[in-house]
């Protein structure tokens, strides 16, 4: 039985969360005490909502050194949504926010685009495709390629961690891993038979 | 009716769309897996999954088996050219016949394999038929939903983590594209396998009519598919042996006359020339029936297509055998008939509601002078039990 915490800091619904890793074969256990997030043998970050305020909510309840503790020990992390957000260093989000600086990169607003349909918030079923290592993540059909989306902003990175990017009036991270971090901006746990199989891969992880 | 501009398969078919050559997608998913395909890739990737099943439990892997072609032929290749140990899992429908029951004894003995049987109620069988006719004109409910979820079961059971099916659903419908590796799961099977109704669904439809035998939930569990989660915690993997060698079905078969002394057999419906296909089943005339009713098309038009396809065969050769094959009033419906206790005008009633458009029903004259002039040298064995005294006691 794969042991995953779920990391709840305020930050809006996690039960599906919870309900797509019980599916996935897990069984998830809803943490909020920093000492338990520590000590989680891996650890999924949701996130729904403003990025400012759920860093604040992190740093308030000091879930960000627990997150640290957590990286130092070699113990692997899954960041959705909001969730990967806040790994970046710059955000750009009603004002200016210092990110917990995991990975390099801004995290800016989406654009509309009337050319192509693209509409703020990009929310739906869009096609991802695999980069640099995102080959062993993402299986190669075309139909395995989609996931739901539910965001208004982005995050832009020169690609160094990135092993997946969609479009949305423009090319944005999807996915970034490095080291014993896994995030992505669209929702697994809404994301049916593909997002499914990528929660199975990530409490398989063994990075 | 509009047809395939390659092969003979009409717009009735199940899935199929025709693209603006009007060539239809199963022909365009054949021509893909010929040519875009990086097969030895995917043997590689078979090894490897091979590699890591070899030895750790009981078997190395669970083998659905009917004794038809398809799955001979898979049996054949997991335990001489994969090197695995698997357990023989067999679904018995109840229409097994004498020639496939005489193969399936050589094939297990001459590869040396465990085999595990499963004969299902056959009150339960009788009542999920008519029921699965009248609301989807397709009888065969039990068995397709048996053959997929049984195993799976078995499979956790056991605790065996591999699955190992035949050829990929891609082979012969558009469900799936080539492309994708096929798992045969949940998924799969509640939009491919089980007509859109689930064991749930079944009990609150069964009635009386042809059985007042009591059937509750647990009596359907062989027809359900496992929980997702129980068969993901044991990290089971479903998958088809065709989704990592190129599936050749006439190749196959004569692999399996020459190393197993398989044998081919005389069906309703199907050229003698197809001796090899659903040789396992005696209800095979009346499904094919059912589909020519209901769509206005046999196994001929299914099989000459596939030789279309494989460049065996033109298009002209085949609309001939269609002509001559396809349609004919099958003599195993009167056994169908007696095990539900229905007469023809009521089984056609009963079918009516599900023809597909643009075709049309024949006509009660059309049926009635397209009779089958040639019955399959076991006719007369296929048990005409019915389990009811009232029925079998007065005689027929």
């Amino acid at each position: 039985m794969t042991e995953v915490a779920v990391i709840d800091y305020g930050g809006g619904n996690i039960a599906s969360v919870v309900n797509a890793l019980w599916r996935a074969g897990a069984d998830p256990k809803v943490v909020a005490r920093p000492e338990d997030i520590a000590k989680a043998e891996r650890a999924v970050l949701p996130g729904v909502g403003a990025a400012g305020a759920a860093l604040d909510r992190l740093r308030g309840r000091g879930i960000d050194t627990a997150l640290d503790e957590l990286r130092r020990a070699g113990r692997p992390l899954l960041g959705i949504c909001v969730g990967m957000q806040v790994l970046a260093d710059d955000l750009r989000e009603f004002g200016s926010h210092r990110g917990l600086g995991w990975t390099r990169g801004q995290v800016v607003k989406l654009d509309n685009d009337p050319a192509t349909g693209a509409r703020v918030p990009h929310m739906g079923w869009s096609a991802i495709a695999p980069v640099g290592q995102g080959g062993g993540w993402f299986e190669e059909s075309a139909a395995s390629r989609y996931y739901y989306f539910c965001h208004s902003y982005k995050l832009t990175q020169d690609g160094a961690a990135t092993i997946a990017t969609a479009d949305h009036a423009g090319r944005f991270s999807a996915a970034v891993a490095f080291d014993t971090v896994l995030a992505v901006q669209f929702h697994p746990e809404k994301s049916a038979m593909n997002g499914q199989r990528f929660l199975e891969k990530f409490l398989d992880w063994k990075p | 009716m509009k047809s395939c501009a390659k092969c003979v398969m009409p717009e009735t078919a199940e899935t199929l769309t025709y693209d603006d050559q009007g060539v239809c997608t199963v022909c365009r998913q054949i021509e893909f897996k010929q040519t875009a395909i990086n097969w030895n890739a995917r043997e590689v990737e078979l090894k490897a999954i091979a590699d890591s099943a070899r030895g750790k439990g009981d078997y190395d892997c669970i083998l659905p088996f009917s004794g038809g072609k398809d799955s001979t032929y898979t049996l054949w290749y997991v335990v001489k050219k994969l090197k695995l140990k698997p357990l023989v899992v067999k679904f018995d429908h109840g229409f097994m016949r004498a020639t496939v029951l005489e193969n399936n004894l050589r094939t297990f003995r001459t590869l040396g394999v465990d085999v595990h049987t499963f004969t299902p109620n056959w009150q339960i069988v009788r009542k999920l038929m008519f029921e699965a006719l009248r609301r989807r004109g397709d009888f065969c409910w039990h068995c397709h939903t048996g053959i997929f979820a049984y195993p799976m079961w078995v499979a956790l059971e056991k605790k065996v983590p591999l699955v190992i099916w035949g050829e990929p659903s891609a082979e012969y419908s558009s469900f799936y594209d080539y492309d994708e590796i096929e798992e045969v799961d949940d998924r799969r099977f509640n939009s491919v396998v089980n007509l859109g109704i689930n064991a749930e669904d079944m009990i609150g439809m069964l009635d009386d009519k042809v059985s007042d035998y009591r059937v509750t939930l647990r009596d359907l569990k062989p027809y359900t598919y496992p929980p997702a989660r129980d068969l993901r915690q044991i990290k089971l993997r479903s998958m088809c042996l065709g989704s990592y060698i190129p599936w050749d079905v006439k190749t196959q078969v004569e692999l399996i006359k020459a190393e197993l002394g398989w044998k081919g057999d005389q069906v309703e419906g199907v050229p003698p020339e197809y001796d090899y296909e659903k040789i396992e089943c005696f209800m095979q005339g009346v499904r094919d029936y059912l589909k020519y009713l209901k769509r206005g098309f046999g196994r001929t038009t299914h099989v000459t297509s596939i030789d279309i396809r494989n460049g065996r065969m033109t298009r002209e050769q085949a609309a001939e055998l269609v002509e001559e094959y396809d349609g004919k009033r099958p003599g195993s419906l009167d056994i169908f008939l007696k095990y539900l206790g229905l007469n023809e005008d009521e089984f056609i009633e009963t079918v009516l509601p599900h023809v597909v458009p643009p075709h049309e029903m024949p006509t009660a004259e059309q049926i009635a002078a397209s009779r089958m002039n040639k019955e399959p040298w076991d006719f007369e064995h296929w048990p005409r039990t019915v389990g009811d005294p009232r029925i079998d006691v007065a005689g027929s």
